[in-house]
């Protein structure tokens, strides 16, 4: 065990994307549970008149979670997502969604197991504290670790520095990581995977010479059809009791969903870069929706991949917030690297993420990479499970590694840096030389009470600055009010001698 | 070879033991793994290979086994919680192990929690030697601690560094004011250690900060090149190595030629005497020689000792004593010296052979054009009527002496030709520079290179009939007429380009100069 370097200590694998939710045990090579980020509510009717007059919105039922959650009709379900842009926007479904997938489908008791869940790398410090506070207070996990995205990637394939290209379902990003680190003013990062989608929406929604707009039902809406010829109208009849109960959120979920799935079977793009000819060279491609129309697709099922590497002018001069295309992402990403890195970096180009298994986008992105760097190196794995997962993948290697045990951060050590440490810090680093007592109210921390007191003779051995004496009613810390480094531990009945 | 103990037996004619075939058999099983006493070496070779052989024959067919893991019990793991030393809380975390292990072992992976060492600085020592303009002590403080943090890991401190209200840093300024204040306190601390380890760490601390931007200016330039730089780049590489490698071929083909032509007599036998012999006091003294020459007229070089033209066979080369030379007189012998020089092997060898199977013919490119002149004089070279030996060498040194001036005209054609493209590039910077000059190379001559140089001159100038002087006033002349044209052709093209080939430009170069100034 200790040749390889690992020692698994069964600690649990969680990351949280746009579209699914993956957990697992670090060890792994897949995550056990991949459940949909997207979860189903229903608003609960009103009883009686307490909720009016408060003006809180009103209460929602529990959430459907899973496989059959989003998935399956219900009369009057919402859809929504709490992760926006990568990150997590909203906070309340998010127990659930873990819960469900560490409990329902894993089947295991989250206060046995270290846990360590992702971030993307432009996560926010409050989000951080807000996913750590759900891990110790609400979940009683034993342990706790976040790691950024782009860094496991770069460990998935077993690079310590890397360029990862990571398209996802919402968010494409350029992550340049150096031993381990993410160099964050080369970080960037764009809303192409939405461009993409909303393009492919467009072509197929908007009737063309040759086809009427095709509609986007989902099966789940549909009583019957028939067999049709390709590109005649299709002949179905919808449930009629199910449209009339169907809200707006679950219809714009499935119709995207509609669009994901033509994207994925349809839509490529062209390796050799957009050439008239060599479009309508490809064979057309069959596809068959549900509603039983099926036609064939020709040149235009390229021009959606066309718009990760190439926006015309004319839609730049339209859109002035249009997102970055990929080689505008990596040549922004280089120029704020170190000249000497970016030679180290295009020999470490990791491409991940499931948007990235867009039919020809690797074979494009080397090409488009190796015109302008000729000694790009691209690892682009082609297995779909390491692409798809690639952060959960480095997670899983992360966490089972023997040295990595002692970057844990235990209960013990949130309850005194991050529950009361850090709104202590907060107001100590405008004030240093306050000595008042603490507010009680410290977020989070249950008949905890906080006392600081200002040491003069102490000083932090890192920053010579005055160390605080920070305790609660069991334990006493010293703590740098500069670099929230604590040092001596004891209990308070000794401090107290 | 799976010979029984009885085969062995029976050829070597040993009476049968009386046991049964179990019992011998069993013995040699027994014995298979090391070889008992009493029984010699070369018997236990014989059968002790052959036991398992016998067993497996005699053995009752079975199923296939069950494979053997050893008697070993098996190992017993548990599920064991541990604390790690490199925390400095009292996490415990749990992991599978052997239930053998002990469980007081410090954890192993324990021991990679390396801290790198910190370089710290008290109030008085910074005041005393670290004081710099650009850097508060804050920030200096700052800059540790980031160091510190990241390991020193430049490119990730340079990312992270954010000091509230400070200047911008580069990353080289970051490097230099670390490296410096490591330096300035491995200084000026008491060292215990050997100087030359602390010269070694001051040194390892050493940063060159100019240097370091340079470098740093020089690859973003090297990346900003556009491709059509990067093209122009690559072509005039490569149009550099061909220069290269015509100037190596033309200085081949002159050393040639001149070794051909004038032999080693000419004083310029290789490469070196021949560069040397282009650089700036020699035209001269290469008059006088050629004035010698030419003055001893063209039958004396026949007579050259080594005298590269005749190539025929050597006629008697052997040191001969005097009874055998009287011997072969008398027999009419004739000793003609071998022509591999160390002919001793068996594949050097050469059997007895028809003279007529010898006769020398032209180089199969140069054949058409020595055929044609060896017409013009009225001898049919593909028939030697007489193939004697005389014949036979006269004949090779024709052909030779033929070639060789196929070869003498084929270059004073192409040096011709590029005298006139010279001439007339000439021509062209002349009337650039407004004709200011007039006769710019007559006046280069007279200024500077003595007057012996006009005779070389005047010699290249004549290049037009060098044929007539190849045939007429010796093979010196045009040799001459052949390199200072060379030398001149030289001058034009360092003129373009900057030739690789600085010794043999020099002279000319100046003269040059001295025409542009004119």
């Amino acid at each position: 065990m200790v040749n390889y370097g690992g020692d698994e200590v069964s600690a649990i694998v969680v990351d949280i994307g746009s579209s699914t939710l993956r957990a697992g045990y670090a060890g792994d090579d897949s995550p056990k549970a991949i459940i949909p980020t997207y979860y189903g509510y229903t608003q609960n009717v009103p009883e009686g008149d307490a909720m009016a007059e408060d003006g809180a919105p009103p209460s929602r039922s529990k959430p459907f979670i899973g496989q059959n959650g989003v998935a399956t009709w219900r009369p009057g379900m919402e859809v929504a997502n709490p992760v926006r842009e990568s990150l997590i926007s909203d906070w309340d479904p998010v127990r659930p969604l873990i819960e469900h997938a560490l409990v329902d489908v894993m089947r295991c008791d989250p206060t046995e197991h270290p846990v360590l869940v992702t971030e993307p790398a432009w996560n926010t410090p409050a989000n951080r504290e807000r996913m750590a506070e759900l891990m110790f207070e609400e979940l009683q996990v034993p342990a706790f670790y976040i790691a950024n995205t782009g860094v496991l990637n770069a460990f998935s394939a077993g690079k310590g520095s890397a360029l990862v290209i990571d398209v996802g379902a919402s968010i494409a990003s350029v992550t340049p990581v150096v031993d381990g680190f993410v160099l964050r003013k080369g970080l960037v990062s764009s809303a192409l995977p939405k461009l993409v989608h909303a393009h492919a929406r467009h072509t197929l929604t908007s009737p063309t010479n040759s086809r009427a707009g095709i509609q986007l039902y989902p099966h789940q809406l549909i009583a019957s059809r028939s067999p049709v010829d390709p590109g005649a109208p299709p002949q179905f009849t919808l449930r009629e009791d199910r449209v009339a109960g169907t809200t707006e959120s679950w219809k714009s979920w499935y119709e995207a969903r509609e669009v994901d799935e033509w994207i994925q079977s349809v839509a490529g793009a062209l390796e050799q870069g957009w050439n008239d000819q060599a479009a309508a060279m490809r064979p057309a491609k069959q596809y068959e929706f549900p509603t039983g129309f099926s036609t064939y697709f020709g040149p235009e099922r390229f021009t959606v991949g066309e718009q990760f590497f190439y926006h015309s002018p004319q839609l730049v001069a339209s859109n002035p917030n249009l997102p970055k295309n990929i080689p505008a992402l990596i040549s922004e990403s280089l120029r704020a690297c170190d000249p000497e890195l970016r030679q180290v970096l295009m020999g470490n180009v990791v491409l991940t993420g499931g948007g990235s298994l867009f039919s020809g986008f690797s074979d494009r992105l080397i090409n488009e990479l190796s015109r302008s760097f000729p000694h790009v190196k691209i690892h682009a794995p082609g297995n779909p499970t390491e692409r798809r997962y690639g952060a959960w993948l480095g997670g899983s290697i992360l966490a089972s590694l023997g040295t990595f045990h002692q970057l844990w951060i235990s209960k013990e050590e949130w309850q005194v840096r991050y529950s009361v440490g850090c709104d202590l810090f907060h107001v100590l680093n405008f004030h240093p030389h306050r000595s008042t007592e603490h507010p009680s109210s410290a977020r989070g921390v249950n008949s905890i009470t906080v006392e600081f007191i200002l040491i003069p003779s102490c000083q932090c051995i890192a920053c010579n600055n005055h160390l605080l004496l920070l305790g609660t009613s069991e334990r006493v810390n010293q703590v740098c009010c500069l670099t929230s480094q604590y040092f001596t531990q004891m209990l308070f009945s000794e401090y107290c001698k | 070879m799976a010979a029984s103990a009885a085969d062995v037996r029976s050829i070597l004619s040993i009476p049968s033991q009386s046991g049964t075939p179990q019992a011998t058999q069993k013995k040699p099983q027994a014995q298979s793994a090391r070889k008992p006493e009493g029984i010699s070496r070369e018997l236990f070779s014989l059968i002790g290979s052959s036991a398992p052989t016998l067993a497996a024959q005699l053995l009752k067919p079975r199923l296939k086994q069950k494979p053997n893991l050893g008697n070993r019990s098996c190992v017993k793991w548990e599920w064991r919680s541990f604390k790690n030393d490199a925390r400095s809380d009292g996490l415990q975390l749990g992991h599978w192990t052997k239930a053998s292990t002990d469980p007081t072992t410090p954890y192993p992976f324990s021991k990679y929690n390396i801290q790198p060492t910190v370089y710290k600085y008290t109030d008085e020592e910074y005041t005393q030697y670290l004081q710099d303009q650009a850097w508060t002590k804050e920030e200096t403080d700052y800059l540790f601690r980031t160091i510190h943090e990241y390991d020193t890991r430049w490119y990730v401190v340079f990312d992270r560094y954010e000091y509230p209200g400070g200047v911008s840093r580069s990353l080289e300024d970051m490097k230099d004011r670390y490296f410096s204040v490591c330096r300035k306190l491995v200084r000026n601390r008491p060292w215990t250690g050997d100087e030359a380890s602390k010269s070694q760490l001051i040194q390892s601390f050493q940063f060159d900060k100019e240097r370091e931007v340079t470098r740093k200016k020089y690859v973003t330039s090297l990346e900003n090149r556009t491709p059509e730089q990067i093209a122009e780049e690559e072509a005039l590489f490569i149009e550099l190595k061909r220069l290269e490698q015509n100037e190596r071929r033309f200085k081949r083909d002159r050393d040639e030629l001149l070794r051909t032509l004038a032999g080693i007599d000419s004083g310029l036998p290789d490469v070196v005497e021949d560069e040397a012999s282009l650089t700036a006091p020699l035209p001269g003294d290469f008059l006088k020689r050629k004035k010698t020459k030419s003055g001893i007229g063209a039958e004396s070089e026949p007579a050259g000792p080594s005298n590269t033209i005749a190539l025929g066979p050597p006629i008697i080369r052997k040191p001969q004593n005097a009874k055998s030379a009287a011997y072969d007189a008398q027999h009419c012998i004739t000793r003609t010296e071998q022509t591999g020089s160390g002919s001793t092997t068996k594949a050097a060898h050469q059997p007895a052979f028809l003279r007529s199977f010898k006769i020398p013919f032209p180089k199969a490119a140069l054949a058409p054009r020595i055929n044609q002149g060896l017409t013009e004089l009225g001898i049919n070279p593909t028939r030697l009527v007489m193939p004697t030996r005389d014949n036979c060498s006269r004949l090779e040194a024709l052909i030779e002496a033929t070639t060789a001036m196929v070869e003498t005209k084929k270059t004073m054609d192409k040096v011709e030709y590029e005298i006139r493209v010279a001439k007339g590039r000439l021509g062209i910077r002349e009337s650039e520079e407004a004709g200011a000059g007039g006769g710019a190379a007559g006046e280069s001559i007279s200024t500077g290179i003595p007057v012996d140089a006009m005779d070389v001159d005047e010699a290249e100038g004549g290049g037009d009939d060098a044929d007539e002087e190849l045939a007429e006033d010796g093979r010196a002349q045009s040799v001459a007429s052949v390199r200072s044209a060379r030398g001149r052709r030289q001058s034009r093209r360092s003129m373009s380009i900057s030739s690789v080939d600085t010794s043999a430009t020099l002279p000319t170069r100046a003269g040059t100069k001295r025409q542009k100034r004119g």
